[in-house]
């Protein structure tokens, strides 16, 4: 449950890569190199989506359950992020098509995007299906999107989802009715950069970089 | 020229392209918008709102849209239709038009699209009226080929009539098959019977009241009507049999159902013939998720080989005790699949065993000299269990559907040593919700002659009626399983099953079970409260 929320609502950054080859190419179409802007006719598409991303800063207190990683492992929630690397959460299911695959290839590419701050990084992902992502499932599904050592995935009781879920304010009830979150934070005790909404890698790199400057 | 600008050039293009594309091949279009393959065997890409990309099978528009065409819903996202009846008209609602199938959270758009528009958008990312496509819908990178073969799919979407979907009334089927205990048989089909002559009251009094300005609400208030398909002779000859009964009278759907030992000729039956088939009363039900329109309540006996498995995870040696021509075996084979480096050595029961000596003398030869190191699993039924002797020494687990649950006949010597598998939750635990099943039992003069069939069948319909509800009008067979898929988790009573749930891909409501011994008054005893194996 939030205890604590600070209004520090701003946009992000507009997402400014560009991804639109393939698509121009197979238009075969001239493009001048003098026309960078040329080279991305999506970008009103992805800018408007950018600014859809809604970030505040909250502290919770999160419940004492116990979740299960990837590799059979039960451990205490506080273990499970608690470490001197900066922790960066995502919900997800390994049947999920809509906002799950896109969260889990956005942690690809993010870790990715980390390069040499690649191990000052715990990704985690938290299954909000427990029953269906066991273990097992959740290595397979952990390897379609190239999680490194430093992403892991849990899962755990149904009781024990649900009160990390509510821990971050994540819960709605149901798996089909969650939405894309993101959270990160800097260190044990600090406060949590809540991102809602369809976060890019850049996003995600943006708001790492800013926790580091600031921490 | 500036970039924006070439940037339309190049979309104007490709449209311009479309009249001379060359023609896709048959079926282009399914293989794009199931699997993500374009009509040249490349595999589709698409690109994400976040500068995601995606290809082939995960870039496939199934994936959100659905195999209906007629979109879902995730949170606050709502993913639209896309059949022709929505894309290429304006304003497709059907306030206007109640033949036009109407899933929540559609919202009419103010223009309609022409296939050339679709794909500009389609690979764009913006709408002709300039809007871009909300997230997580992404641009695709398509030719003008690809792009006639999808508009080509999405125009061939909902238009076929749905199969038992008359003026006045649906049409559901439930199957028997012959080898059917005869008392869970009939338990079932009065539960189905009363459900249904109650909801066609209720349906004709909706419609009644729906008379005065001359227009019925929904469909839904249509009268559902039950066919019995009642299989005979071999399993072999089923799957014909089932063809020509959704030949002569077709059903929109299966509900509930039947079986003995085999299950597997109706399963393959309702993938072939694209008919749902929703929670039959089987305990040996087909693993294979990756079929669409068969759903169970669990993997009954196959779950609980799982289950006694995890129980038993530090035992070597297993010894399995099935007759050969009962689901035993299956769930025998189950099992050994899951124990890998550990010794499984079964006892095979002939398949004839008619009196209780005969048993008797079977079993004591099948339990002899099993040392106290072995755990012995039964998957018996109860006339088996009766017949046992003296129990072997080591550790004694069981399958407690076969059993016969809380009523399982476990000779007094066996009792107090014996683990029962029992993929449902406990008594104690569920008594509350099933004041549901039990209260509308009563409420119909139904006795209680086999409860969990009673209540898995009644909650059959329960499941059915609510989800009728929210299909709308859409009746389209795979919508009817996506909106199950969807929504069965948000129901709040689910008889003996804790909680329920699907998602794409996942063909099994219930995930675990509990492990207990049957004390001497008949009372459950937990060892583990729920297990997810």
């Amino acid at each position: 449950m939030p205890v604590a929320a600070r209004s520090s609502r701003r946009w992000l950054l507009p997402c400014l890569a560009v991804i639109a080859g393939a698509f121009l190419s197979l238009a075969a179409c001239v493009v001048r190199a003098d026309e960078p802007e040329a080279a991305d006719p999506h970008a009103h598409h992805r800018a408007m989506l950018a600014q859809q991303v809604r970030r505040s800063e909250v502290a919770y207190a999160l419940p004492n359950v116990r979740v299960v990683r990837q590799d059979g492992k039960a451990m205490s929630l506080a273990d499970a992020l608690g470490d001197d690397r900066v922790v960066v959460v995502n919900f997800i299911y390994t049947t999920c098509t809509t906002i799950c695959p896109l969260s889990s290839q956005v942690f690809s590419q993010f870790q990715a995007k980390l390069g040499a701050a690649r191990g000052r990084v715990h990704l985690v992902s938290f299954s909000i299906d427990p029953e269906q992502d066991t273990p097992a499932r959740l290595v397979e599904y952990a390897k379609k999107f190239h999680a490194g050592p430093n992403w892991d995935h849990y899962t755990g009781a149904i009781e024990a989802s649900i009160a990390v879920q509510r821990g971050f304010d994540a819960y709605r009830g149901d798996k089909m009715n969650h939405g894309p979150l993101t959270l990160l934070r800097a260190a044990h005790g600090k406060d949590w950069v809540r991102l809602d909404g369809f976060a890019s890698a850049d996003d995600l790199l943006a708001a790492y970089q800013d926790l580091v400057a600031r921490h | 020229m500036r970039g924006p600008h070439l940037g339309v050039l190049c979309i104007a293009l490709l449209c311009a392209a479309a009249a001379q594309s060359s023609a896709a091949p048959p079926g282009a279009g399914a293989a794009l918008y199931l699997e993500g393959r374009l009509p040249d065997g490349r595999p589709l890409q698409a690109i994400g709102p976040n500068g995601v990309v995606a290809r082939g099978a995960d870039a496939a528009c199934v994936n959100c849209h659905r195999r209906s065409g007629l979109g879902s819903r995730e949170g606050d996202i709502t993913v639209p239709p896309l059949t022709a009846a929505y894309l290429f008209r304006d304003g497709a609602t059907n306030a206007a038009d109640a033949a036009l199938a109407h899933p929540p959270g559609t919202t009419p758009r103010s223009f309609a699209y022409t296939p050339e528009t679709l794909l500009q958008t389609l690979v764009s990312g913006v709408r002709p009226d300039g809007r871009s496509l909300r997230a997580p819908m992404p641009h695709y990178v398509l030719d003008a080929t690809a792009g006639r073969a999808l508009t080509d799919y999405l125009a061939s979407l909902g238009v076929a009539p749905a199969p038992g979907v008359g003026a006045d009334e649906i049409v559901f089927a439930t199957i028997v098959t012959p080898d059917a205990e005869p008392v869970a048989r009939e338990a079932m089909l009065t539960v189905l019977r009363a459900y249904f002559a109650t909801q066609a009251e209720a349906a004709a009094a909706r419609r009644d009241e729906a008379r005065p300005n001359g227009v019925a609400p929904y469909r839904a208030t249509r009268r559902w009507r039950l066919q019995v398909w009642a299989l005979s002779g071999p399993a072999t000859d089923w799957q014909r049999q089932l063809g020509d009964y959704q030949a002569q009278d077709p059903a929109f759907a299966l509900l509930s159902g039947m079986a003995g030992r085999d299950w597997a000729p109706v399963h393959a039956f309702c993938e072939q013939a694209r008919v749902p088939c929703l929670f039959p009363n089987v305990d040996l039900p087909v693993v294979a998720e990756q079929d669409f329109y068969p759903l169970y309540y669990s993997r009954g006996v196959l779950l609980e080989a799982e289950l006694l498995r995890a129980r038993a995870a530090g035992v070597r040696r297993f010894v399995q005790l099935y007759r050969r021509d009962d689901i035993g075996l299956a769930a025998a084979n189950a099992l050994r699949a899951h124990a890998a480096g550990v010794v499984v050595e079964d006892r095979v029961l002939p398949a004839a065993a008619t009196t209780l000596q005969a048993r008797a003398t079977q079993l004591a030869h099948a339990l002899d000299g099993i040392g106290a190191e072995a755990a012995t699993l039964l998957w018996l039924r109860g006339d088996d269990l009766r017949a046992l002797g003296n129990p072997p020494p080591g550790r004694i687990l069981a399958s407690g559907l076969m059993a016969g649950l809380d009523d399982a006949p476990l000779p007094a010597r066996w009792r107090a040593r014996t683990e029962f598998a029992y993929p449902l939750d406990l008594p104690a635990r569920r008594a509350l919700r099933m004041r549901f099943p039990l209260a509308w039992l009563k409420a119909h003069d139904i006795p209680v002659t086999a409860l969990r069939v009673q209540s898995d069948s009644w909650l059959a319909c329960d499941i059915l009626a609510g989800i009728l509800e929210h299909v709308g009008d859409a009746y389209v067979p795979e919508y009817l399983v996506e909106r199950l898929e969807t929504m069965l988790g948000r129901r709040l009573s689910d008889g003996y099953y804790p909680r329920l749930g699907l998602a794409p891909g996942q063909r099994f409501a219930s995930k675990g079970g509990a492990l207990v011994r049957l004390a001497e008054d008949g009372t459950v005893v937990p060892v583990v409260d729920w297990l997810v194996p």
